[in-house]
């Protein structure tokens, strides 16, 4: 009982009815590394956020160093000792370090903020666990490893004994992975117990000491790691069954260049260059994989390839036509397809009917549209189709899109896009936040519309994803392009050039 | 579709307990200004339907909310915030009375052209809302609303300028041609033939929402991203839907002066600029309900006219009402959510868990 | 005409009135300072306004005291925006709607008001509002006295409340709070801040200032209440804010911008220019369209401006 960081007992937690975790127990040791396994939408985050104060359960016990405790509010578990690391980070972007530092501390002199005093003692502890955090640096000044040290240093300011990290490898290369795994066991041995939340087994078999499985928001089984624990039982806990991931085959070769672009300059949002002079060629059938670390450019890419942003210099043609910087209708006209990133506010109208959505690039064009007015016979048949093929799991037609999982969100999406049968897909983090089999499902419509000679764009995070149905990688780093490596190229390799270490060699695929 | 239809029917219950309890604070209200709520509700109530005078009257109100209900829906639908339906259809009315006035033709021709001019000037004013959000990025509720101001500042100094009819020292122009105000259908009623045009306007309402354009709009209000996304240019869409909201608006102001005040005057637009908007909002943007909606009002506004009149009750208790009805109306849905989170358990369950973890 | 308008006398009224003028929008603006930075688009500052201008110049007509009249318009313009908090806080409403709504309201009611206290009047009451001070040597002291000691106190106060105004959103952790609500509700919640204790307390605020704008019009320098006294300056604070990009110095000159146009439009017709009056009553109003020109391109809006927040949502 002693050596107990957290025991959490039949832990029970409702949204709207349905249970996101259903008599869960969970105990961490002190001074382990605990991992939280589990598919997306399996109750992990539910569950730590009941940890942490955010969400209160409705059901079961939690006791922090063998006592009851009632954890009210983030500030309550923070006062426990528990930090959290979120995986969309929670700092607010034009503040300063400290300043987000200081929110979640009493001031030591009352009503005024104390940032002198604070921003020595950050850079104290930063300077400790040589993090190289700059307590004065604004938070959109710096990169996504450097925010996610800010979490972790606030975290650990604020006396955290207990640090509970929410998928903190999505965002890092292998290499800082590697970096970031060594920071982990160095708190280790100070005594510090961690929760590891993830879906990904590598992670776990490499650096948990412990792992507790999730599943439909019930605990599937604790387990001690060592070398005798399977992946593939793993898998199994994670999934109730085992996963096979059949891909069709490839049935055609890359033929001609399809898609190609020179030199193509853009800004983002901010009106910052977002790319630099980029260069590629996307072959018919061919599915070309974007690996890079999210914000060095990708989005920007997608965009300008579809008509929504313009570019500030650079070339593009598609099958031989130039088309740099034409509306988005062109595009769509020319069957140029998109997933795009964000599902909620660009690929969706979340507050239109789902049979809507299906056709919303269509509108005014036949046959869903005939003298200017739009023709419901033919939507609602469309929808019929549809939700057959594409199996989406949904009460009717007139139903919201946001009512829908995530993983039925995106086979609206899917359908729309690829029942077009078009010449280019632009899929970009096309299976984020989906759970193994939609995630599945999704590589699979993919691979077909590259068999049906469609030419593919994927931009993925996920290295492993990349690996899988990419016929040429591309790694892109601060707007650049760093190589194009072939089918099968070294994990290691293409990690360095997403941290932006060019090697001579491998600029030669092009 | 069974619940869709009990869903609908929730939905105008529940509004109908607002308006109740919206009127419940206005009968507070009169007791408190010393008159007796009955009366005053009771004066009301024959003031708007009493007699066929009455319901004459009560369809002269309608014709302009119902036309600015309409054209405020559009740009709404579409999250343009049109606040400046007054601006508009003042300046809708000062083009109608500008080529009533001046234009020497024959009223044949000088209908359709006031009427012409009355649309594309309204229409141009709301565009310029619509371009400067485009260019500019400006805040269209508050280009709208100063563009209120100005067009009211304009249309102060014409009547009391260029435009004054020299018999009078009133702010008001002189008289169009007789042959240009539009026939009254019952006899000495001030119902006018202006209301075909809202009949045919109403029915074409209905349609609109399943048109490309409508759709377009739609489209809009779910967000700028998404539109893009689709394929619609949104700025042009936005600067057209600003269009239409106006042309509808200065419609209403062109049969305001042939049907009803045959002159320009200060204070044209009255308070239908905010009725309307209203109206907009309680029918939930949509025809059926901007109908019953306007209705609503313009009995309000026409009770209210005669609860004025007969006792000793201010109007500005219709004013309070009006705006107790939409605050009412916008925390509706908060009660909304609390009980009828039930049915919606039962759907998230079959419908997946979109918002769990 | 022209000799007329850049004499001395004419610049020095001129600039007197700039600073006059300019009070009215600079105060609720500052307070809605605090509200956008919070998150919050709160367009029911016109009828906020409103409600403080008839309720402080009631309470100032029945109690003889001006400044119990001011502590009225306050309190009411706190109480009356509760609505606005309520509906976009609690019941998340659309704010950019429940602003139009609470105009309507409010103007209505004051109208109602008005009415019921003071009855039908061939003329409207009055009282003896916030006199100029006084200071000897100074006030006299030729143009600077004019122009800058010559005005009630409340102008003095309002120019205070700028400097107070930055003191409390860049140096207090409530400042900071504002901020972060405004920025990241989310991390605010996950820090322990109350996201709607603070978007409250700001919507409050705003509710304060505007109240005490809108007795300022009343009670320091119409001397009388109709319905038109507020005129738009609640809309124009709103856009003031938004021009100046939510900082506090620049709200002032953005105030200042349209203290300038309306006092040019007061003078020049005083003088009796060839430009007809109700063209110049445009100016205030085409200054407001003007810097939202100027300056909404450039504006970096809170990243949760007009968002409301719940936590069960991502």
């Amino acid at each position: 009982m002693e050596n107990m960081a957290v025991k959490m007992q039949g832990i029970t937690k409702a949204f709207n009815g349905v249970k996101a975790n259903d008599h869960v127990d969970f105990y961490l040791e002190k001074g382990s590394i605990h991992g939280l396994l589990g598919e997306n939408g399996a109750g992990k985050t539910t569950l730590m956020n009941i940890l942490y104060g955010l969400y209160q359960q409705d059901e079961g016990t939690i006791m922090i160093n063998g006592k009851i405790e009632d954890i009210s509010s983030p500030v309550k578990a923070i006062s426990l000792g528990i930090g959290m690391v979120h995986q969309h980070f929670m700092l607010a972007r034009p503040l300063t370090v400290v300043e987000n530092v200081m929110l979640g501390r009493k001031s030591r002199r009352g009503i005024l903020l104390d940032t002198k005093q604070t921003a020595q003692e950050l850079a104290a502890v930063s300077d400790k666990y040589k993090m190289g955090v700059d307590p004065y640096s604004k938070i959109w000044q710096l990169s996504v490893g450097e925010q996610q040290r800010v979490e972790i240093l606030t975290a650990i300011y604020m006396g955290a004994q207990t640090l509970i990290l929410d998928e903190p490898t999505a965002v890092l290369t292998p290499q800082e992975t590697e970096l970031f795994f060594d920071t982990l066991r160095e708190m280790r041995e100070d005594g510090k117990s961690i929760i590891l939340i993830t879906h990904k087994l590598e992670e776990i078999v490499e650096i948990v000491d412990e792992v507790t499985v999730l599943r439909d928001g019930k605990m599937i089984g604790t387990k001690k790691m060592d070398p005798s624990v399977t992946k593939g039982e793993l898998t199994n806990m994670m999934v109730g069954r085992d996963v096979l991931f059949n891909f069709p085959e490839i049935t055609k070769q890359p033929g001609e260049v399809k898609l190609s672009f020179r030199n193509i300059c853009v800004r983002n949002d901010k009106g910052l260059p977002a790319l630099k002079d980029f260069s590629l060629d996307i072959r018919e059938s061919e599915v070309v994989g974007l690996a890079g670390v999210d914000g060095n450019g990708q989005k920007e890419l997608c965009e300008v390839l579809t008509g929504l942003r313009k570019a500030d210099s650079g070339e593009m043609t598609l099958g031989g036509e130039p088309v740099i910087n034409k509306e988005p209708i062109f595009f769509i006209n020319k069957k140029v397809s998109y997933i795009p990133e964000d599902r909620h506010t660009t690929g969706l109208a979340l507050d239109w009917s789902l049979k809507r959505n299906l056709i919303f690039k269509s509108i005014g064009k036949a046959p869903y549209s005939r003298n200017g007015l739009m023709q419901s016979k033919c939507i609602n048949a469309y929808w019929e189709k549809a939700k057959d093929e594409y199996q989406i799991k949904a009460i009717c037609g007139d139903e919201k899109a946001r009512s829908l999982s995530g993983g039925n969100q995106q086979k609206i999406i899917l359908a729309r896009e690829i029942d077009v049968e078009p010449e280019v897909l632009i899929a970009d983090q096309p299976t984020r936040g989906l759970d193994v089999g939609a995630a599945e499902y999704v590589r699979n419509k993919i691979i077909e519309a590259r068999n049906n000679s469609a030419a593919v764009l994927v931009v993925s995070a996920d290295l492993e994803e990349i690996l899988q149905i990419s016929d040429r990688i591309a790694v892109i780093y601060d707007g650049e392009l760093m190589g194009i490596l072939p089918r099968g190229a070294d994990t290691y390799e293409i990690g360095e050039l997403m941290m932006g270490k060019r090697e001579e060699v491998a600029v030669s695929g092009k | 579709m069974e619940s869709k239809l009990k869903s609908t029917v929730k939905e105008v219950l529940g509004t109908v307990i607002m308006l109740a309890l919206a009127l419940l604070v206005g009968a507070v209200l009169v007791v408190i200004s010393g008159n007796s709520p009955m009366e005053a509700y009771s004066t009301m109530l024959r003031g708007a339907f009493g007699s066929a005078q009455k319901i004459c009257e009560l369809f002269v109100e309608l014709i302009p909310i119902l036309l600015m209900a309409f054209g405020i829906s559009v740009a709404f639908r579409a999250q343009l915030w049109n606040i400046g339906a007054t601006g508009q259809f003042t300046i809708g009315a000062i083009a109608a009375a500008a080529v009533a006035l001046y234009i020497p033709v024959p009223s044949g021709i000088a209908i359709p052209l006031s009427m012409i001019a009355a649309v594309v000037a309204a229409a141009f004013w709301a565009a310029l809302a619509g371009w400067l959000k485009n260019r500019f990025n400006a805040n269209e509720v508050i280009t709208t609303l100063m563009l209120n101001y100005i067009a009211n500042c304009f249309l102060l100094y014409l009547v009391n300028g260029p435009m004054q009819d020299p018999e009078t020292d009133l702010s008001q122009s002189a008289l169009v041609p007789v042959g240009m105000m539009l026939t009254r259908l019952f006899g000495d009623y001030r119902l006018h033939s202006g209301i075909f045009i809202m009949l045919i306007v109403t029915v074409i309402m209905f349609f609109f929402w399943k048109t490309n354009f409508g759709y377009r709009i739609n489209l809009i209000g779910q967000g700028e991203k998404v539109a893009t996304y689709a394929g619609v240019n949104v700025k042009r869409t936005t600067v057209m839907t600003m269009m239409l909201s106006g042309a509808l608006i200065g419609l209403a102001g062109w049969i305001q002066i042939f049907g009803i005040q045959y002159r320009i005057l200060s204070g044209i637009a009255g308070s239908y600029g905010d009725i309307a908007t209203i109206v907009a909002l309680l029918g939930a943007l949509n025809p059926y309900g901007i109908i019953a909606a306007g209705v609503f009002f313009a009995a309000l506004r026409c009770g209210g006219n005669s609860m004025q009149r007969m006792t000793d009750v201010p109007f500005s208790v219709v004013d309070v009402i009006e705006g107790l009805i939409i605050i009412f109306v916008i925390a509706k849905t908060i009660v909304n959510n609390k009980t009828l989170g039930l049915r919606d358990k039962f759907r998230r369950k079959q419908g997946g868990k979109a918002h769990v973890e | 005409m022209l000799s007329n308008i850049f004499s001395l006398s004419f610049l020095v009224s001129l600039l007197a009135g700039t600073i006059r003028l300019a009070t009215p929008i600079l105060i609720p603006a500052l307070g809605q300072i605090y509200t956008q930075r919070a998150g919050i688009l709160n367009l029911s500052v016109e009828g906020t306004m409103l409600m403080g201008a008839i309720s402080g110049f009631t309470v100032a007509c029945a109690t003889g005291s001006l400044w119990l009249g001011l502590l009225t318009g306050i309190v009411v313009g706190m109480l009356f925006s509760l609505i606005m908090a309520w509906l976009s806080i609690t019941v998340r409403a659309n704010q950019v709607i429940a602003g139009i709504g609470l105009n309507i309201l409010g103007a209505g009611f004051a109208a109602y008001l008005y009415r019921v206290i003071f009855g039908i009047r061939s003329l409207p009451a009055q009282i003896d509002s916030f006199q100029q001070i006084n200071i000897p040597v100074l006030s006299d002291l030729p143009i600077i006295g004019q122009i800058f000691i010559q005005h009630n106190i409340l102008v003095y106060l309002a120019f205070l409340l700028v400097p107070l105004t930055w003191f409390v959103i860049e140096k207090t952790t409530f400042g900071l709070k504002i901020k972060a609500v405004g920025e990241h509700p989310k991390a605010a919640d996950s820090k322990g801040i109350s996201v709607y204790r603070i978007r409250y307390s700001a919507v409050l605020i705003g509710g304060a200032y505007a109240g005490m704008g809108g007795a300022f019009m009343t009670i320091a320098y119409m001397n009388s209440f109709t319905e038109s006294v507020i005129g738009g300056r609640g809309y124009i604070s709103v856009a003031v804010v938004i021009f100046a990009r939510f900082l506090p110095s620049r709200a002032m000159w953005g105030a200042l911008l349209f203290g300038l146009a309306s006092a040019l439009q007061l003078r020049l017709q005083a003088l009796g220019a060839a430009i007809p009056s109700q063209l110049l009553l445009m100016l205030p109003y085409l200054a407001t369209i003007a810097a939202l020109i100027f300056a909404s391109k450039k504006a970096e809006f809170p990243s949760a401006y007009t968002l409301p927040y719940s936590r069960l949502e991502r």
